[in-house]
């Protein structure tokens, strides 16, 4: 081989000295003895590298950043939409089913009560519905630079998650202008937080992958939304249930999550059996949702 | 010397059924495969649909420091190697150990934003292809120097022309610095002084002992800078070594195609 670059190369080899001198001084180190990376057919389940996830967490940021950068851009009222969208929602509900249909509210003021569940809910239905559409919507970067192909939902997870606080600043100004005391239980709070962070992560997780080959998902899942929100907690408390399908009622790990919330913040008496149950569901079924992932993963890029 | 990238039997193939989505490089192949070259196999067992192997039994090695251009025919397998190497797709066969981090160019400016700034973009965009913070940071100029946008930093890129849009997704891309760096055709769209310029700057970048992998139809480029050329036909490699003597023979076997 007498092509100049090749020439160029074996001096480097040779001699290491000279190469400081060059623009890329990196390349000069020897060969790893094991491959850095190994391309597969791919495995039926293919394993979690968190190692490879913490590697690019830059790119979870700037996936972050650019959404919430965007998002806001041609409008006029911008990041007060974060705050707007909840407080529109609870004014609504307060005025149908809390003045006109007087649904009971725990005896806690009805708006204050419904800003709290709906603050969660919000959360919860944005970002399912942007997570599921995420990979969609970033197809043209998955076609065409690889990373972790999680970070695309949990990226748009992530910016409901910045959401979800800002918002909340709104509940701590209602909660002291309803006068709502401090209590021990209030410690309680970031564990639903915590709680309902995994439960959506789970399932926008899911909702991508399966929306990646069938659009149906993207379709139908704001009626599977809004029939879950009725069936959850959210705009009328758990209590006007009957006894009797309280267990039933308990499976659907969201009424345990949110109940709990309000408890905490309202120092109500904790559920503790769907609280249980809803942890005991969320868990396998964020684990199931990311092996789902992985496994369909290594297709994206093909179906998109 | 041992090789950084050791490709062994690497295959790939795509199904043509009715549940499967068209991939880009399929629609290529199906474009071709009047008249020519694409093999449909239907298998008895159990493959009840018809499939097509973008790529077939391929092997090679390629020793750090190389510039390897890879040439032939639309649907020949160029790009879906490519994707493979740079994991945005999987094998159906075969396997491929790449030695050093891999950087691809896969298309220019991906991920861009239409409503982010020239600035925000080189971020993101930075970002995406695996560049960190600091690092971009510390490029900056000199990327914005080599897409010659200064002057519309903090303007959209939607505002952008589509050459302005071009220089800076090189721009960014020839400032990263992996071990391998995988080109798919990028450049037939820019304007021949910036293409100049680019074939430098990956010159400069061979030099420094980068590997690079180089998919282009445009054969005087190829010519001018690579060091080993593969001849990708149906698949498979046809013709492998120096870049003239390769060309030549590609050449020669389009002329013979017929045309109608």
């Amino acid at each position: 081989m007498n092509h100049p670059a090749n020439n160029v190369i074996s001096t480097i080899f040779e001699s290491s000295s000279a190469r400081s001198a060059l623009e890329f001084p990196k390349h000069a180190r020897q060969l790893p003895a094991e491959p850095v990376t190994r391309i597969q057919p791919p495995r039926f389940w293919e394993r979690i590298d968190f190692a490879d996830l913490w590697a690019q967490r830059e790119v979870l940021y700037f996936l972050m950043w650019r959404d919430l950068k965007v998002r806001y851009k041609q409008t006029i009222l911008g990041a007060l939409w974060v705050v707007l969208q909840p407080v529109l929602i609870t004014a609504i509900f307060t005025i149908f089913l809390g003045k006109l249909m007087r649904v009971p509210s725990d005896g806690i003021p009805y708006p204050v009560f419904a800003y709290a569940s709906l603050l969660l809910w919000t959360f919860v239905s944005n970002a399912i519905l942007s997570s599921s559409y995420s990979l969609v919507a970033n197809a043209q970067i998955i076609t065409r630079v690889y990373f972790s192909r999680l970070l695309i939902p949990a990226a748009t997870i992530g910016v409901r998650i910045v959401d979800l606080v800002i918002a909340s600043f709104v509940l701590i100004a209602l909660m002291l202008y309803y006068h709502v005391p401090l209590s021990w239980s209030m410690l309680m709070f970031p564990v639903f937080v915590v709680q309902i962070a995994a439960l959506t992560f789970a399932l926008g997780v899911l909702g991508a992958s399966l929306n990646v080959r069938y659009r149906d998902v993207g379709t139908i899942l704001p009626i599977l939304l809004q029939a879950w929100m009725f069936l959850s907690p959210v705009v009328y408390s758990s209590s006007i249930l009957p006894q009797r399908s309280r267990f039933l009622y308990s499976l659907n790990p969201l009424a345990g999550i949110i109940d709990g919330f309000r408890a905490s913040l309202f120092d109500l008496p904790f559920q503790w059996l769907s609280i249980i149950i809803a942890a005991v569901v969320t868990l396998p079924l964020l684990i199931l949702s990311i092996l789902i992932f992985r496994r369909m993963e290594s297709t994206f890029a093909d179906e998109v | 010397m041992r090789p950084i990238i050791k490709v062994e039997k690497l295959g790939k193939r795509y199904y043509l059924g009715p549940r499967e989505t068209v991939p880009p490089t399929l629609r290529e192949a199906i474009k071709n495969s009047f008249g020519t070259k694409v093999k449909l196999i239907s298998r008895r067992n159990g493959d009840r649909h018809p499939s097509v192997w973008a790529l077939k039994d391929v092997s090679f090695e390629i020793r750090p420091g190389e510039v390897v251009g890879i040439i032939g025919s639309n649907g020949a397998g160029k790009s879906t190697l490519l994707r493979i190497l740079a994991r945005i797709t999987r094998p159906t066969e075969g396997k491929a150990d790449l030695f050093g981090h891999a950087g691809s160019l896969l298309g220019v400016g991906t991920g861009f934003h239409p409503d982010l700034t020239g600035r925000e973009n080189i971020y993101l965009n930075g970002a995406i292809l695996g560049m960190n913070r600091s690092e971009i940071t510390r490029k900056f100029d000199e990327i914005v120097a080599f897409a010659q946008v200064e002057k519309f930093l903090d303007t959209p890129a939607k505002r952008y022309s589509s050459g302005m849009y071009l220089r800076l997704g090189f721009a960014i891309a020839a400032h990263l610095e992996p071990d391998i760096l995988l080109l798919d055709e990028v450049l037939t769209i820019a304007d021949a002084s910036f293409q100049k310029k680019c074939l430098e700057r990956v010159k400069i970048a061979s030099e420094g002992g980068m590997t690079i992998l180089f998919v282009s139809h445009n054969l005087s480029s190829v010519r001018q800078v690579c060091c080993r050329v593969f001849h990708f036909d149906s698949g498979g490699i046809q013709g492998e070594g120096k870049p003239e003597a390769v060309i030549t023979n590609y050449l020669k076997q389009v002329s013979a195609e017929p045309t109608y």
